[in-house]
């Protein structure tokens, strides 16, 4: 697989035999990977360690067919025996730093969390991805509280390495938690459990990839004191939040006009417009 | 010195000095040397902000709270255009209307662009800007700035930084007696004796920051050049004796154990 590219994905399906009874995993994942998705995680809470073995070789095989990253949830072991690219844990898994010593510094480690704080820590510990989650509630893990979007929008703010939204997500609802600033969608049942899970898959891409469009869209070139930036930022207010500015005693020029600071956020930023962010350093 | 007001556009100042906050080695000196040189008015510079960096570094969070008079300067400007962009810049952050005109007009010297420096002096007066100009040791330019609106003239004793001391301490005394506004000398002043030796001169303050700030020991340099304005403003006041070529001696040679003997000359 192209693994510098991996955390480029958007789409992450997650394994759920309960959700096909009559269909083998197998034929499910590959209808997935047909579908485009660019995760796989084999989840396996039930079945003994030799089950997950198996099933962890068979989707070897078949995501290096789609050349698409696999990931195994729990199982570092499993991860090594069959070369997985990585493995999942849960909250009160083994720790970051012991699957990180387990694995070596190659292979991804993600991890599921549930408020800002476990995210902050986890980007602290080193994890590759987390996941945000569950946005909705879901029966494929009943009994624990959503999230609701506005953790996703908070993970949006603060965290730096990738996040992926996950938790009773559909084609329906997906628009939603784009909106909320997910760029990584997770599917499980609404994906396994469709009766036609490529086409499912394309539908979330066709979603992922229309709100990619119109953040796209939104993108506007300015120059900030003499730098090329790209923001998607509405107003002035919004840029110097954005650069992290908002604690500095600023005096905004906008085209060579200044814009007093009571009107930064009905003042509309255009492409093509230069800033200027100036503040009082020591001087003679 | 209560009977000797120092007023700059109507403000009545305790201070002569006027502290420059470039170049410290820290804040935590900067706000020291600050305290112990008395000044009431601080400059200092605009510059873009470091959007590497999320915390305030401006050099206002070390010295507000106090009693001061902000004179933002233009220096970066080397021409009047650039000089009231900045000045425009700095009235926005809301900390008065108190400017320094300083336009460089070379990168070697420093040297104040004259024609720029006047051109940006009459403009900004004319906006409502207080107009401090740095400018050189020109009678006439002093006298012009004046006219155009100047709330003080600032000439140099020498470039900026150099610590050469008053190069041209006949055209200061010049520009002292003409002017009808305080004349405030900037730039150039290495040590405590220069600065007295200007207020001797007749000047009514002193812009200094390089001499401190890259003095061994800043704070006490601070304190240094407080005094040392204040003795030299207290020396001009009482008047100096004229200068003379041969020895005038300090006691009456009258009393003198080896005056000749009264009587003895029989002249009584």
């Amino acid at each position: 697989m192209d693994k510098p590219n991996w955390n480029q994905f958007r789409l992450y399906v997650i394994t759920a035999e309960a959700n096909h009874p009559g269909k083998t995993l197998a034929d499910v994942m590959e209808q997935t990977l047909i579908g485009g998705a660019h995760i796989v995680q084999l989840r396996n809470k039930t079945g003994s360690r030799a089950e997950v073995l198996e099933q962890a070789k068979a989707l070897r095989l078949l995501t290096r067919k789609y050349n698409v990253p696999l990931i195994i949830n729990d199982y570092p072991d499993i991860v090594l025996e069959t070369d997985a690219d990585g493995v999942h844990l849960g909250q009160d898994d083994l720790p970051i730093a012991e699957a990180r010593r387990l694995l070596g510094p190659d292979r991804i480690i993600g991890i599921s969390t549930h408020n800002i704080g476990q995210a902050l820590a986890a980007e602290r510990d080193g994890a590759d991805y987390i996941g945000v989650g569950p946005v909705f509630p879901t029966d494929t893990k009943p009994g624990r509280a959503a999230v609701s979007t506005s953790y996703v929008a908070e993970a949006a703010r603060s965290i730096s390495i990738p996040f992926v939204a996950i938790g009773g997500i559909t084609p329906a609802n997906v628009d939603e938690v784009l909106a909320a600033g997910a760029k990584r969608i997770c599917s499980v049942s609404a994906i396994v459990g469709s009766p036609d899970p490529a086409a499912t898959c394309r539908a979330f891409l066709q979603r992922i990839e229309a709100a990619e469009g119109k953040e796209a869209g939104r993108q506007k070139q300015l120059t900030v004191n003499g730098r090329a930036e790209q923001t998607n930022a509405r107003t002035i207010e919004e840029l110097v939040r954005q650069l992290g500015q908002q604690n500095k005693r600023l005096v905004v020029e906008l085209d060579g006009v200044i814009v007093q600071r009571a009107l930064w956020a009905e003042t509309e930023l255009r492409s093509g417009a230069a800033v200027e962010l100036v503040q009082f350093v020591g001087g003679g | 010195m209560e009977r000797d007001p120092f007023v700059i556009a109507g403000h009545t100042l305790k201070s002569r000095f006027l502290f420059g906050t470039g170049r410290f080695p820290s804040p935590a000196v900067l706000q020291m040397a600050l305290e112990e040189s008395g000044a009431q008015v601080i400059t200092f510079a605009v510059r873009r902000v470091n959007l590497e960096s999320v915390e305030d570094d401006s050099v206002l969070q070390h010295v507000e709270d106090r009693q001061t008079f902000y004179l933002p300067n233009t220096s970066g400007a080397s021409t009047a255009a650039e000089a009231v962009r900045i000045a425009r810049l700095a009235r926005e952050a809301g900390l008065g209307k108190w400017i320094k005109v300083e336009i460089s007009g070379d990168a070697r010297t420093l040297l104040p662009d004259p024609i720029e420096t006047l051109r940006a002096t009459e403009q900004l007066a004319g906006e409502g800007f207080t107009v401090l100009p740095y400018t050189s040791d020109d009678p006439i330019l002093c006298k012009r700035l004046e006219e155009a609106g100047a709330a003080a003239v600032m000439p140099g004793g020498s470039p900026i930084g150099t610590g050469l001391g008053l190069l041209n301490p006949y055209n200061l005394g010049l520009i002292v007696e003409q002017a009808r506004v305080p004349v405030i000398i900037d730039a150039g002043i290495g040590s405590a004796k220069d600065a007295a030796q200007a207020m001797e001169l007749g000047a009514d303050g002193i812009l200094a920051n390089t001499p401190i700030a890259k003095a061994q020991d800043p704070v006490m340099m601070a304190r240094a050049f407080r005094l040392a304005i204040e003795a030299g403003r207290l020396s001009r006041l009482a008047g100096r004796i004229p200068k003379k070529k041969y020895a005038s001696a300090s006691s009456d040679w009258a009393g003198s154990l080896f005056e000749a003997a009264a009587g003895m000359g029989g002249k009584q």
